[in-house]
Order: structure tokens, then C-alpha cells, then sequence
């Protein structure tokens, strides 16, 4: 199959389409209910000590920031890509790394902010990248890869208001700032993007890092709640890695910096 | 996997070496896993009464709920694999064997795959036949990372498939026999979905039951390989569903060629549920 020349897909667009549409429902039908009970869960099963607001409050709260939540951070970000763009990335919503996280943070909910500013820059990426592409300033943009930014998106804009909706329900301001730690390495890592390769390229890091790191939290957080919300979260940042890899015509799944299939995933990039 | 057979196995044989290097911290941690487990109240009979308790009722929902495990013997199988004598081994090494149950299973289905023409044959796409024994290799290597964990909590290796799923899997094998290459190929896909599925399904949800940090550890390194073996047989189902293998491919402008739900079929769920998890002792050494 390898060897055979590439077609179009226009004869069996329709089915896969048809595919994805049975997809959506099921991640309606399945996910956001999963996500819904496993936040909730999560509330109800860590040991802050601090009683969180209620249940109904969160839940509602949590469906807010997935419907609108990006739409903040993005306006308030102005995303754009430094290397094809004039606009600069400085307008990001950042803080300064010696004050994040934020005081008043314990045990979990320290994680549960790390984290929430690790999806908000994965989704200030991708809405950057998305809009240089809509721009033309990376070339020709493949249409697997658009639908991927874009699904990619989306999943991290529900991660970070997964997140953020444990926050809340504690008494907690929700996190809209993107990680301190890792901005200004993204920043640096747009300032050399100048086309579609070299934005995969950039994913693959971010959700390399998210994915290591809630690995890596797993074994850390103290909540059974958390750990589960963590461990729901990790392989589906490590899907977004596959099909990034495949696209690009790599190996599609873990692997060594010089390509090499691995079948444990290393911590070593967690923040 | 690459469009080079060639390149794939030196990959491979490189990846055996990685994976040697890999697994070093694994079995260093190990130890600490054993001294956890020492310290932890595993084998007090009341949390295991506990355990054997919440479990039952486990797998008591789970095959009322699936299909799958009804075709395998329906409730009857309760009473056998929650047995009391299974409960007597501690929590963690229970989910353990049951993961390497699994592992095992997803070896010898791959294995069974790559001797079909389609797959492992010269009429097989190389870069599917690579895949497949790429896949099954990590498996493989799951497998000894779990029984290596049983060890260190003096448990019983387990080097026998899951029970609950091995009638399934003969069924579907057994099904590939008529089969034209097309259908097989499909089959085969669909088959490797359901187990990687719930393979990682287990281990996302072992990582809540897992009493000792190694081994939460363990089961967070590997959850996400097996989720990423999902993506990629979702893209590649949807792709010969579509008749289009020619786009099952690594080849240099493949990726401008996919059509755009390519580009998202591949991870249906924002948040990766847990309903087809196997019970935590569903392959436990009795």
C-alpha cells in the first residue's frame, strides 16, 4: 500500500464523514458525560480541606468554561504565529513564573493548575497555528491537518475547563493564563515556524510535555479522583501525538529523538 | 512504521535495545514497589475481604452490560473468576496478572494475524506486517514488564490470556477463514481495536486501583502506547472502510493526501473512558 500513488478522497469522503458524525455523537454520548462524572468524582473524592462551592455549581460552571472558555483565552491571547506573522505572541495572557501557581494552592489543586495552564497553551497554540494557516503563512495546509488543530483544540479547551471546574467548586480562581514555564519556549519554538511540518513539529512537543506530565503525576496526586481524571486525559494526549506523527509520516506513536519505537513512554520531558 | 520495510526492522531491532534501557528505571523502581507492598496493607484479610467484595460486584456489572464477556460464558463465569481464592492474593498483584492476562492475549492475537496472507504473508501491505509485529513486540515486552511486577510481590506469573476474552478472540479468528483479503484485513483491524481498547481502558483504570506508586507507575507508561495503538487502528479501519489503503501509508506526501476526518478519527473522545475496563482480577493466576 505503501508504494501505490496517492488519490483523493473524493469518492469515500462521504463515508468517512458519515464515520466522524457516529464519532462526535459518541463523544458526546460518552465523553463529556465521562468527563462530567470524573470532575465531579474528583470534587467529591480529594482531601483539600476545603469544601468546594457544590456539585451543581461546578457542573455548570465546567460546561460554561467548555463552550466558552477558549473564546477568553484566545481573545485575550490574540494568537499568532511570531514567524509568520508581524503580531507578536507577548500578548498571550501570561504571569510570571515565580508567581504561579497561584498562592493559596495545595496538594492537588496545585496539579490541577499546572495543568489547566498547560491546555490553555495547547490551545493558544493552536488557535495561533489555525490562524496562520487561515492566513496563508505556512503553505498549503493538508485538510487532515486543519480538522486536527481543530478537534485538537477543542479536547484541550474541554481538558483545561475539566480542570478548571475542580478549581472553582474549592473557592478557587479558574486558571486563564498560560504556563509560565513553557510559554517563553513556545514562543521561541513559533519565532522558527514557517510551515505546516514545522508547526506538527511544535505540537508534538506540547503534548509530549502534557502527556509526560500527567504520567508522571499519576503516581504523585494524592486524590484517586485526580489520578483518574489525569489518567483520562494522558492517552488522549498521546493520540493527538500518533496521528501527528502519522501525518507527518512517522513512526505513530512513542518514540526515541532519533525515531525509535518505544513501548514504555518516558517522563523525561514532564514538567 | 515507515514506507521502508527495510528501515522498520532496524527500527525494531533498535527499539528492542530502547526498550532494555527503558525498562532499567522500571525494574530499579521495583524494588521500591516491593518494599511498598511490604509496607502496605495488601494482604490484611479485610481489605482483600474488601476487594474481592467491590470486584465481584464489578464483574458482575460488566458482563451484565457486555456483550463480549456473554458470548464468554455469561454469569457463569462469575462465580469462577471472582472466586475467594483469588481474592487471596493482594489487590495489586491481581490487577497485575490480570494486565499481563491481557498482554499475553494481544501477543498471540497478533501473532495468529501476521500467519494470514493479508497480514503477514506476500500478499500483506509490508507496513500494516510491520506494524503488527512492531505491536506485538511491545506487547510482549507489557507483559514482562507485569509479570516482572508479580514477581517482586511473590506472586504467580501469569502467562495465560485473559479467560474472559479468549473465546471471543477464537470466534473472530475462526470467522477470517472465508474471508476474502479484504474482509480479513477489516476483521483483523476491528479485532486489534477491541482488545488495544481494552487494554488501555484497564490500565487507565488500574491506575486509580494500584496501591503502590511503581506500579501506578507502570500501568501510566503503558496505558498511553495502547492508546496510541487505538489511534492508529481507528485510522486504519476508517481508511479500508473507505477503500482507501493506498493511504495507509508513511510515505512522503501521504499526509497531504488524507482527507480531513483523517485528521480526527483517530482520538474520538476528549476524555478516555474506563466502561470496557476488564474487572481487576478478571486474570488473576487462581
Amino acid at each position: 500500500m505503501s508504494k501505490r500513488s496517492k488519490e483523493t478522497f473524493e469518492g469515500t469522503e462521504g463515508e468517512l464523514l458519515s464515520m466522524t458524525k457516529e464519532l462526535d455523537e459518541l463523544h458526546y454520548d460518552v465523553g463529556m458525560p465521562a468527563m462530567r462524572q470524573g470532575v465531579a468524582n474528583m470534587i467529591e473524592g480529594m482531601k483539600g480541606g476545603i469544601a468546594p462551592t457544590s456539585r451543581r455549581t461546578f457542573l455548570m460552571g465546567a460546561g460554561a468554561a467548555a463552550a466558552g472558555g477558549a473564546a477568553l483565552l484566545v481573545v485575550g491571547a490574540s494568537p499568532s504565529l511570531a514567524g509568520a506573522s508581524t503580531r507578536k505572541v507577548s500578548a498571550l495572557r501570561t504571569v510570571d513564573a515565580a508567581a504561579f501557581p497561584p498562592a493559596g494552592l495545595t496538594g492537588d489543586l496545585v496539579v490541577a493548575a499546572i495543568a489547566a495552564s498547560l491546555e490553555n497553551l495547547a490551545v493558544f497554540a493552536y488557535s495561533a497555528g489555525l490562524t496562520a494557516a487561515t492566513a496563508g503563512k505556512l503553505g498549503t495546509v493538508p485538510p487532515a491537518v486543519a480538522t486536527f488543530a481543530t478537534t485538537a483544540k477543542a479536547q484541550h479547551t474541554q481538558h483545561a475547563a475539566a480542570w478548571n471546574g475542580v478549581l472553582k467548586s474549592y473557592g478557587k480562581a479558574a486558571v486563564t493564563v498560560t504556563n509560565p514555564t513553557l510559554t517563553p519556549v513556545v514562543e521561541g519554538a513559533f519565532a522558527k515556524v514557517t510551515d505546516i511540518a514545522g508547526l506538527a513539529e511544535l505540537a508534538i512537543m506540547l503534548e509530549t510535555i502534557a502527556a509526560q506530565t500527567y504520567q508522571a503525576e499519576t503516581s504523585m496526586l494524592k486524590s484517586k479522583a485526580a489520578i483518574g481524571l489525569s489518567s483520562s486525559i494522558m492517552p488522549v494526549e498521546m493520540q493527538h501525538i500518533a496521528i501527528l506523527y502519522y501525518v507527518l509520516g512517522k513512526y505513530p506513536g512513542a518514540q526515541s529523538s532519533a525515531g525509535t519505537p518505544l513501548a514504555f513512554n518516558p517522563t523525561s520531558m514532564a514538567l | 512504521m515507515t514506507a521502508d520495510p527495510r528501515a522498520l526492522a532496524e527500527l525494531l531491532e533498535e527499539s528492542q535495545d530502547m526498550q532494555a534501557d527503558a525498562l532499567r528505571p522500571t525494574h530499579a523502581a521495583l524494588d521500591e514497589l516491593v518494599e511498598l507492598s511490604h509496607a502496605s496493607p495488601d494482604d490484611d484479610p479485610a481489605s482483600n475481604l474488601a476487594f474481592h467484595e467491590e470486584h465481584k460486584r464489578s464483574l458482575t456489572s460488566s458482563l451484565g452490560a457486555t456483550s463480549i464477556l456473554g458470548a464468554a460464558g455469561g454469569l457463569a463465569l462469575v462465580g469462577v473468576l471472582a472466586s475467594a481464592a483469588a481474592a487471596s492474593s493482594s489487590s495489586d498483584v491481581q490487577i497485575l496478572q490480570t494486565a499481563a492476562s491481557i498482554e499475553n492475549l494481544a501477543v498471540a492475537t497478533y501473532k495468529t494475524a501476521l500467519t494470514l496472507p493479508y497480514i503477514g504473508g506476500s500478499a500483506a501491505d509490508p507496513v500494516v506486517t510491520k506494524f503488527c509485529q512492531v505491536t506485538m513486540g511491545q506487547h510482549a515486552q507489557h507483559a514482562d514488564a507485569f509479570n516482572a511486577a508479580v514477581k517482586h510481590l511473590h506472586g504467580k506469573v501469569q502467562h495465560k490470556p485473559d479467560p474472559a476474552f479468549v473465546p471471543v478472540v477464537n470466534k473472530a479468528v475462526a470467522s477470517l477463514g472465508s474471508a476474502t483479503a479484504a474482509q480479513g484485513a477489516l476483521g483483523v483491524v476491528g479485532l486489534a481495536l477491541e482488545l488495544e481498547n481494552i487494554a488501555a481502558e484497564t490500565y487507565i483504570h488500574d491506575t486509580v486501583l494500584a496501591k503502590s506508586k511503581t506500579n501506578k507507575a507502570l500501568f501510566a507508561s503503558i496505558m498511553g502506547i495502547e492508546a496510541q495503538h487505538v489511534s492508529v487502528l481507528l485510522a486504519v479501519q476508517a481508511l479500508l472502510k473507505a477503500g482507501a489503503p493506498q493511504l495507509i501509508s508513511l510515505a512522503p506526501g501521504t499526509g497531504a493526501a488524507l482527507p480531513a476526518v483523517a485528521g480526527s478519527i483517530g482520538f474520538p473522545n476528549a476524555f478516555y473512558p474506563t466502561s470496557s475496563a476488564a474487572p481487576a482480577k478478571q486474570g488473576a493466576v487462581k
